[in-house]
């Protein structure tokens, strides 16, 4: 598999550009679920495939051969989506101070098909846990999916975020303090 | 007992505590912590991962086909392996410079150790077999014009000598300077008899008579001459051989 990739940036390095276009087939799965996981958001995920993909062909040439393109552009991808909350949370600070409507503080969560009871809970529950995401900065999102979501190592995650690994563990572990006061409501609950 | 921080036992739910089995065995023995612990799973494990949008299998050609015309055509590569293959021909190019340069001044300094050596060797021996060959030569001649000599009864006999000796008398007096620069007695005693005796014959009047010459072989000893004219002949050969491991003595 890696095999091929390393063929078709060969390729694409030679000159035949659509070569690329093979690689991002079969990655931009991969991507888009972690960009999509760390940005919360459809829309930007997909922006950030579009964007980590563009910056992988722009830079091929530092490619090394001895690493594989999936862990690459995954790599790529994290950052990118990284910016893509910094961005995204320096817009909400300039709007909410111009304008502190609730309705822009409305969240994208998945559809569940369940009975009322469960799904207003199960509603309520991804509500508190986005809320709580929210307040995390972006490198403790990004960590902290990574972590969690992703199931990395926190070497991989240092080596996304491109911080020590004891920086990457102290992210992950604010994150993990701050979804814990965020949750802590439902714990009071039940 | 030491209770269990926050930070260890979510390296442990993780997977990444130091010690795992010390943390077990510490949850087993110690409630608060082993509480404190299932607080945490049961917190960490309601935290759901969002579900993912569905891309169907066209995504990735959708991505590619809004990326593609915004991407140049890599002929960044065929310059590089240009720069590269020109790099690596200057390399070469360079290495067999060097290469050449080196052997050059490898030459030339062989060529400067060689060189002294024969110069030296010039000094003390190649003289030698040229002198002795020459020599050789002049006591052949020598030789003969003694043989005539001894031989001669009558004044037609007396011209010819007297030519050939007039011709060796002034090669006889450099060999005889050369041996006795040489410091070899024998050669330069021999030598100097010699050339004596083709004075003599020089100087002989044109119409010597035979009793005149019989005069002149007698004084001069030219039998006695003759014989040590041929010892010296014989020596030359020996000396030929032996003159390359020689530096000092004779130079015949």
């Amino acid at each position: 598999m890696e095999e091929n990739d390393h063929s078709i940036i060969r390729a694409v390095l030679s000159g035949d550009k659509e070569a690329y276009g093979a690689l991002v087939v079969r990655h931009s799965h991969a991507v888009f679920r972690v960009a999509f996981r760390i940005t919360g958001d459809e829309a930007d995920a997909e922006e950030v495939v579009q964007e980590a993909f563009l910056r992988g062909y722009q830079r091929l040439e530092s490619f090394e051969s001895r690493s594989q393109f999936g862990t690459w552009i995954y790599r790529i991808a994290v950052n990118c989506a990284l910016n893509m909350m910094n961005k995204r949370k320096l817009e909400a600070t300039h709007q909410i101070a111009e304008d502190a409507d609730p309705t822009q503080q409305q969240v994208q969560v998945a559809d569940t098909a369940a009975d009322p009871e469960r799904l207003l809970l199960s509603q309520e529950i991804e509500a508190l846990q986005v809320r709580a995401m929210q307040r995390l900065t972006a490198t403790e999102r990004t960590a902290f999916v990574l972590r969690h979501m992703e199931a990395r190592s926190t070497d991989e995650i240092a080596a996304a975020l491109h911080i020590a690994p004891n920086a990457a563990k102290q992210a992950v572990f604010r994150a993990v303090q701050k979804l814990r006061r965020g949750l802590a409501p439902l714990r009071t609950n039940a | 007992m030491k209770h269990l921080t926050e930070e260890e036992l979510v390296d442990h739910y993780y997977g990444e505590a130091t010690n795992p089995a010390d943390i077990e065995s510490h949850l087993h023995a110690c409630n608060v912590c082993a509480e404190n612990y299932a607080t945490l799973q049961q917190d960490l494990a309601s935290i759901k991962s969002p579900a993912v949008p569905v891309r169907d299998a066209s995504y990735g050609d959708q991505v590619w086909k809004s990326l593609r015309n915004s991407v140049p055509v890599y002929e960044k590569q065929k310059r590089r392996w240009l720069h590269f293959n020109l790099a690596q021909g200057l390399g070469y190019a360079t290495a067999c410079i060097v290469l050449i340069a080196a052997a050059f001044f490898a030459g030339r300094q062989w060529e400067h150790r060689k060189h002294p050596s024969t110069q030296l060797a010039g000094n003390n021996q190649p003289a030698r077999p040229i002198i002795l060959v020459v020599l050789g030569d002049h006591l052949d001649r020598s030789e003969r014009l003694l043989v005539e000599l001894n031989h001669a009864n009558d004044v037609s006999a007396v011209m010819p000598v007297k030519a050939e000796a007039q011709d060796l008398l002034s090669a006889n007096r450099l060999y005889r300077e050369s041996a006795t620069r040489a410091g070899d007695p024998q050669l330069t005693a021999a030598l100097d008899r010699l050339e004596r005796v083709l004075v003599e014959i020089v100087n002989a009047p044109d119409s010597s008579s035979p009793a005149q010459l019989a005069r002149l072989q007698k004084e001069m000893n030219t039998d006695g001459l003759l014989f040590e004219v041929r010892v010296l002949r014989s020596r030359i050969p020996d000396q030929q051989k032996n003159s390359a491991v020689r530096t000092k003595g004779v130079s015949i």
